[in-house]
């Protein structure tokens, strides 16, 4: 089920970070993808993925370890020619990760829970996530779940406490971190996390120490994966600069519902596939929007992109799967 | 006053509805996509036929959303124009002004949101859901 070479496509942009000195030692580990969830299973705060087939198999219960799952990119309530199915291969996302056993610790859902904000999505989402077994839920809005009343029903429901929709938690000595930078979109403009945000995330991780594994987790991503389609955060690098410091930060996105990864010093950045539709790559065609392949293939379009670095002692590789 | 038709027959009546409503109260009014006989061929024919198949006429210019962008990025138009514009992507997209003169629900695929320009003056919009999608109706 997978190939952990042929397709591997390294897709450094302008920033990328081919000759930055990024250390490529090592192989191209064959780490799988499911298509429609990833477990991440941090060992040592070196994360590492593999399939929910797999670990479902094989567990993931080596002493001071555990996993999560990311979830992305929903849709629930798309009904175009691209999948008529959304909520189909919704659920079988949903099976997969019900499948895994243990269980995963917890579940990232990185936004685009609804497409547009229909009527019952979000209940649709939340529902179907606390039928699995894992322990909680974390999400992050993407522009479908915002745009129509400006957050107020998202973040009455996910924004936590202080209703703000970012947020931190640690586990078993990693750090995550949960960003909003899908809201006051400009006329123009790109996804923005805003200086209330940036204030908070300076102070969040001013006192940890720099050994301490982080995992970042936003909608659109922080990286600058494709800005004429809007597929970047404007003051993303100011939020990096903050993780500078860490010897090992993870950052996960969604948005492109695709897979594309990228490492810059000790920051790994990685994008994953949607549960409903692919999109095209960056710049391929007139635009970015829901792809459409033939039926029979949308399940193995799903797994297809892949992109695969290595990073100093950690190691982190993608490599085609499909849901097929 | 804001909404949103899609085109198909019962939108359409609807939309009289809406439309009906719109003139006692506000100046936007849902409609339907157009007979594509008023967009001077800016259009594929692709999609003029779609239109052509999918929705009745309607008095106004009216623009494509499509590929992410609108069909006529500046569009200038005497006062008490209708402006429609039809989202032809699957991706919702939306016509916000940038101060809130007019604001459109999401449009879904194939659904059209209409403003009638009564002042003077230059209209900038955007797409909330993809920001880097602008367009201007500049109104004499």
């Amino acid at each position: 089920m997978t190939d952990n070479s042929s397709r591997v496509r390294d897709i450094d942009g302008p920033e990328g970070s081919g000759g930055d000195g990024v250390d490529r030692r090592g192989f191209l580990q064959c780490m799988a993808w499911a298509g429609t969830g990833l477990v991440w299973t941090a060992t040592g705060g070196i994360l590492s993925s593999a399939t929910l087939r797999q670990a479902a198999a094989a567990g993931a219960d080596s002493a001071g370890s555990f996993s999560f799952v990311q979830i992305s990119d929903t849709h629930i309530g798309f009904k175009g020619e691209a999948n008529k199915d959304a909520l189909g291969t919704f659920e079988q996302a949903i099976a997969r990760i019900k499948a895994i056993d243990p269980a995963p610790a917890f579940i990232i859902h990185t936004g685009d829970l609804t497409h547009a904000q229909k009527p019952g999505a979000f209940d649709t989402v939340s529902e179907a996530l606390k039928g699995t077994k894992a322990e909680r839920v974390f999400y992050i809005p993407g522009e479908n779940d915002v745009f129509a009343d400006g957050g107020k029903e998202y973040l009455g429901r996910f924004g936590g406490p202080a209703g703000t929709g970012w947020q931190s938690f640690d586990y078993q000595g990693v750090h995550f971190i949960g960003l909003v930078n899908v809201l006051n979109y400009k006329a123009g403009g790109l996804g923005s996390l805003g200086p209330m945000q940036l204030e908070w995330l300076k102070k969040d991780v001013e006192g940890l120490a720099s050994s301490m594994p982080l995992v970042v987790f936003a909608h659109v991503p922080l990286w600058a994966v494709y800005p004429k389609w809007g597929w970047v955060t404007d003051d993303g690098g100011q939020a990096l600069s903050y993780l500078k410091r860490f010897g090992s930060a993870t950052v996960l996105n969604g948005h492109i519902h695709q897979i594309m990864q990228k490492v810059e010093g000790n920051i790994s950045f990685h994008t994953a596939l949607s549960t409903a539709f692919p999109q095209p790559a960056p710049g391929v065609g007139e635009g970015p929007g829901p792809l459409k392949v033939p039926v029979e293939q949308l399940r193995g379009v799903l797994g297809v992109r892949e992109v695969s670095y290595i990073q100093g002692t950690s190691r982190l590789a993608v490599v085609d799967s499909t849901l097929a | 006053m804001n909404s949103r038709g899609r085109s198909t027959r019962s939108a359409w009546v609807w939309r009289m509805a809406v439309t009906a409503m719109a003139a006692l109260g506000g100046l936007a009014v849902a409609t339907c996509a157009p007979a594509g006989q008023s967009d001077g061929g800016a259009f594929p024919d692709r999609l003029a036929q779609r239109v052509a198949v999918s929705a009745p006429p309607g008095p106004g210019p009216r623009l494509e959303i499509a590929k992410h962008k609108y069909s006529s990025p500046t569009l200038t138009v005497p006062a008490g124009t209708t402006v429609t514009w039809v989202n032809r992507d699957e991706d919702v997209h939306t016509v916000v002004s940038t101060t809130l003169a007019f604001k459109s629900a999401g449009l879904e695929t194939d659904e059209a949101y209409s403003f009638k320009f009564t002042t003077p003056g230059v209209y900038e919009y955007f797409c909330t859901l993809h920001p880097l999608m602008t367009g201007k109706v500049i109104v004499k």
